[in-house]
């Protein structure tokens, strides 16, 4: 292969160097305006009366928005799809606020200096009312919330699912050991440099404009559309660069507010919210709390699970019983395990809303029975390498609760390769040492899907053409958000073609031209999107060499095409470029050299990763320090080999964070997000972050592009899990609350203490 | 108030107030939105421009102490359309992503290596300590900012 599995540099990479290329918030149009959102200061009130005349009078202030002036249209922020019957129970503003960082009021000025004083000008008088913040609590507390019309109830739980096969209490029945633990997963930011922000435009025709770093263009459509009842072809949205996202701008927030302001000023409106806003007012990981029960054989065979986890949805309820949903779709998918239950609920809290985020519901469920699985392996007396290998499953298997074929798992050697490079033997063996620091290592297995398909709808569509400058067109509604998705795509379409990566435009999604597709979400884009351009690119190529047929005056079968290239396969020397191709098509052929491709998956396997670190642990101050890391993945054939690495790094420095630090950390009294700027949110900077090694198994994907898969999201999940497993292993102490905290170690060492004396 | 400001090798005059920041001078007066800007609080560096070769969070700096200083932004970088050597090697080596982080990346790069032509890796480590970065996990910067400064035979094969 030329390109496929190489280092192709990111396509955006110059511009980005440079400085040069505009995000959303570098954008400036003739006459636009700013907006400043005002944000509830309580955790749940009642919006008694809003005075905004001291706001109105600053100079410069166009317009403020509140409840009182703004649609009462309640709609779900988590769809995707038109008409997809999500329970809508978010609006614009509402008269009640849920949690502190709910929306209260907007104002619309000149400037954004302007518009941020006259915000805090406004007056609200409030009637609080009781709130609960804690998951288990909001659990019992069953009514949260009520708006004064009545509709819609906030109730708990939001949802209550079940997943079973085999006979899992006759398999407890005759257990050799069963191992219960309850672990805890905290609410994270994803932290993406970039602030949330959009660009909406009030065009002429009355149509909008929206400018979006988004991961959904037609979410966004759909939802702007409902948001403010307009028919969805009045708005159009137009993909921005994307300064980072994780899932945090999977789901339109601040696009139906934006569109609102500027068709009722007509004039193009910039809502950019500071990163206390970012962190409060936007999305967030769910937090969970998990109860899991597992039976082995003597042997250290998993005969059986049981599990209950409660996810916390925030204040409303978007996704979340979706990222519960997932948590249960991984169940069967990464151990073989015959018998198995899950009961999961998802509930509404007073807390700041949960949404996508990388590891959507895995990075949840793997902390949960990844911790679990370290514990059985010391009540077994087993290595968790040992104990992991009796059990992981095999490729191609059946998901036993009925989803779709694992695929080509080669989890099996990712273990084995990996612990052999980590020299998991020795380091586990080794002294844990007996003064101040202590070391311990730990793994983790982790899985994570590729695509909806066997969950949700699953399609892609393409069009690909060949430009009468010799170039390739894909019109592909792409989201790049930093991954190199563009430079994905122009690889495989190189590839595919025969042509060379500069010759392949890949332009961002735009409803205006592109074909409905998902989005930049579910870890779908490399495997669906791109076994589509692959498709379609195959299809172009053979239109290509009908027509060249046509010019060498020989059959297509007897001709390349490479290197932008067309020859005979019985040599002469004759060329031609594709350039000459496009313009001899132009004016022989009677058809344009363009395929129009629609692409529905047939399969769903896993993207799979093991994790090994080691750790040291400071016992005088709790403060955990990871020292060394190796992670091995099994993606199939890695499409750009650079890119893939960093997907890893970054995966490893979010993991590390949700294993150590990051939490929005709620005041259990006040309802107040402690973790609400980056001096109080803390994420790992260059001198915190730890060797790595990352690997890659050989294995190909047969229903993916090239036999790629995904890898994004994977990477990020067994991070959390193998660094408190090795903290475990550090301390001896079995501490299943992350992030964890030096306050959290220290308070488990002084239980282990009290424990040991008893 | 006009205030002169040297900007990437250019002397202008700005109008300013006394309070406005130089990093909202930079990016809505100037149009120099390579500036980016994560915080407003001087943690995350990615407003990070020169001010007289030392790297500083232009957040964090009024425009009127930016009077009679050498100041550098991202834009300011390359030559005649030409990348300098360091955001040559972000492009080439993985260190950029969503490229968000990389201006203030780039130039907390250049501040270490005219004050250290020759840095450890720990002191490229610690040049970066200011700025945050949720893609890449920082290590093929390091590895980009190590290709552009040392010759191939200094460079740390490991990460
Ligand atoms: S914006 Fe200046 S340090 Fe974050
Ligand atoms: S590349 Fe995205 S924040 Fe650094």
């Amino acid at each position: 292969m030329t390109y496929i599995g190489t280092s192709l540099p990111i396509s955006s990479g110059t511009p980005k160097a440079s400085g040069s290329l505009a995000y959303t918030g570098d954008m400036k149009l003739d006459r636009m305006l700013h907006a400043k959102l005002l944000l509830s200061p309580h955790p749940h009130a009642k919006i008694k009366s809003i005075d905004t005349a001291k706001a109105a009078a600053v100079p410069g202030v166009i317009a403020i928005f509140s409840h009182e002036n703004t649609p009462a249209t309640y709609y779900n922020s988590a769809l995707w799809i038109a008409e997809q019957d999500f329970v809508p129970d978010e609006r614009l503003f509402s008269p009640v606020v849920r949690f502190v960082g709910d929306r209260v009021a907007a104002v619309v000025a000149a400037d954004e200096a302007t518009a941020e004083h006259a915000a805090a000008l406004i007056e609200v008088d409030y009637e609080e009312l009781p709130a609960v913040f804690d998951i288990e609590e909001a659990f019992a507390a069953r009514n949260v919330s009520r708006d004064p019309e009545t509709l819609p109830i906030y109730e708990n739980p939001i949802s209550d699912m079940t997943v079973e096969y085999g006979n899992t209490d006759e398999a407890f029945a005759r257990a050799h050991l069963v191992v219960e633990d309850r672990v805890k997963t905290p609410k994270t930011h994803h932290c993406a440099i970039e602030n949330h922000v959009c660009l909406a435009v009030a065009e002429r025709d009355g149509s909008i404009t929206v400018h979006t770093p988004c991961q959904s263009v037609f979410a966004v459509k759909f939802i702007v559309a409902k948001a403010l009842s307009l028919p969805d072809d009045r708005i159009r949205v137009i993909k921005a660069p994307t300064g980072g996202s994780f899932g945090g701008k999977s789901e339109p927030v601040l696009e139906p507010l934006c569109a609102f302001f500027s068709r009722v000023t007509k004039r193009p409106v910039m809502l950019q919210l500071d990163r206390y806003g970012s962190i409060v007012s936007t999305r967030t990981r769910n937090a969970a709390v998990g109860r899991v029960k597992t039976a082995f054989d003597k042997d250290g065979k998993i005969l059986a699970r049981d599990i209950q986890a409660i996810g916390d949805a925030g204040a409303y309820r978007s996704g979340g019983n979706m990222v519960v949903g997932a948590m249960a779709r991984r169940l069967g998918r990464l151990y073989k395990i015959g018998n198995q239950r899950f009961r999961g609920w998802s509930v509404y809290t007073n807390t700041p809303i949960g949404g996508a985020y990388r590891g959507y519901g895995s990075s949840q469920i793997h902390a949960i029975t990844e911790i679990n699985l370290e514990h059985a392996a010391r009540r077994l007396g087993m290595d968790p390498v040992e104990l992991r290998l009796k059990n992981l499953v095999e490729p191609f298997d059946d998901d036993p609760a009925g989803g779709p074929s694992v695929g080509n798992a080669r989890i099996i050697e990712c273990v084995k390769e990996g612990a052999e490079a980590f020299d998991w033997k020795n380091k586990r063996n080794r002294p844990r040492g007996d003064g101040r620091r202590k070391r311990g290592v730990g793994m983790s297995c982790a899985t994570h899907g590729n695509g909806h398909f066997g969950a949700y709808p699953e399609n892609a569509a393409a069009t690909l053409s060949l430009r009468d400058d010799g170039g390739l067109h894909l019109v592909s509604p792409l989201h790049d958000l930093g991954c190199g998705t563009v430079t994905i795509m122009r690889q495989i379409v190189a590839e595919a073609v025969g042509a060379s990566p500069e010759m392949v435009a890949v332009p961002e999604a735009d409803t205006g031209t592109c074909a409905f597709d998902p989005g930049s979400r579910a870890s779908r884009v490399t495997y669906i999107v791109g076994e589509c351009a692959q498709e379609a690119s195959l299809m172009l190529k053979a239109k290509i060499l009908e027509v060249a047929a046509l010019a060498f005056n020989s059959s297509p079968d007897d001709l390349t095409l490479k290197d932008n290239q067309i020859r005979s396969n019985y040599g002469g020397d004759r060329r031609m470029s594709l350039r000459e191709l496009a313009g001899f098509a132009r004016q022989r052929s009677p058809e344009d050299i363009s395929v129009t491709h629609h692409f529905k998956p047939r399969a769903n396997p896993g993207s799979y990763a093991a994790c090994f670190v080691e750790v040291e642990v400071d016992t005088l101050t709790g403060l955990t320090r990871v020292m060394d890391v190796l992670a091995v993945h099994d993606i199939g054939q890695p499409i750009n080999l650079t890119l893939a690495e960093g997907q890893v790094h970054g995966g490893i420095h979010m993991g590390i964070g949700y294993a150590l630090l990051e939490d929005l950390d709620i005041d259990p009294d006040t309802g107040q997000t402690k973790g609400n700027s980056l001096s109080r949110y803390q994420v790992l900077n260059a001198p915190e972050m730890p060797r790595v090694q990352v690997l890659f198994v050989e294995s190909k994907e047969t229903t993916g592009p090239y036999g790629g898969k995904a890898l994004g999201e994977v990477a990020t999940v067994p991070m959390a899990p193998a660094i408190v497993n090795a903290v475990n292993h550090a301390l001896g102490t079995e501490l299943t609350e992350l992030p964890l905290t030096p306050e959290r170690v220290v308070a488990g060492l002084v239980e282990q203490d009290e424990l040991d004396q008893a | 108030m006009k205030l002169d400001l040297n900007i990437n090798g250019e002397d202008l005059e700005v109008d300013v107030s006394g309070s406005e920041l130089l990093s909202d001078v930079l990016r809505s007066k100037l149009d120099l939105t390579g500036v980016k800007e994560g915080c407003r609080e001087g943690e995350c560096g990615a407003c990070t421009v020169l001010m007289d070769d030392m790297a500083v969070n232009s957040c964090l700096v009024l425009a009127i102490q930016a009077t009679g200083r050498r100041i550098v932004t991202v834009e300011g970088l390359a030559q005649q359309d030409a990348l300098d050597k360091i955001q040559e090697a972000f492009v080439e080596h993985g260190a950029i992503q969503c490229g968000y982080c990389s201006p203030g990346m780039i130039m907390a790069a250049k501040a270490l290596l005219l004050r250290e032509p020759r840095p450890t890796r720990h002191a490229i480590r610690d040049a970066l300590a200011g700025n945050l970065c949720r893609c890449t996990g920082y290590l093929n910067i390091i590895k980009a900012i190590e290709a552009a400064l040392l010759p191939p035979r200094d460079r740390e094969e490991r990460l």
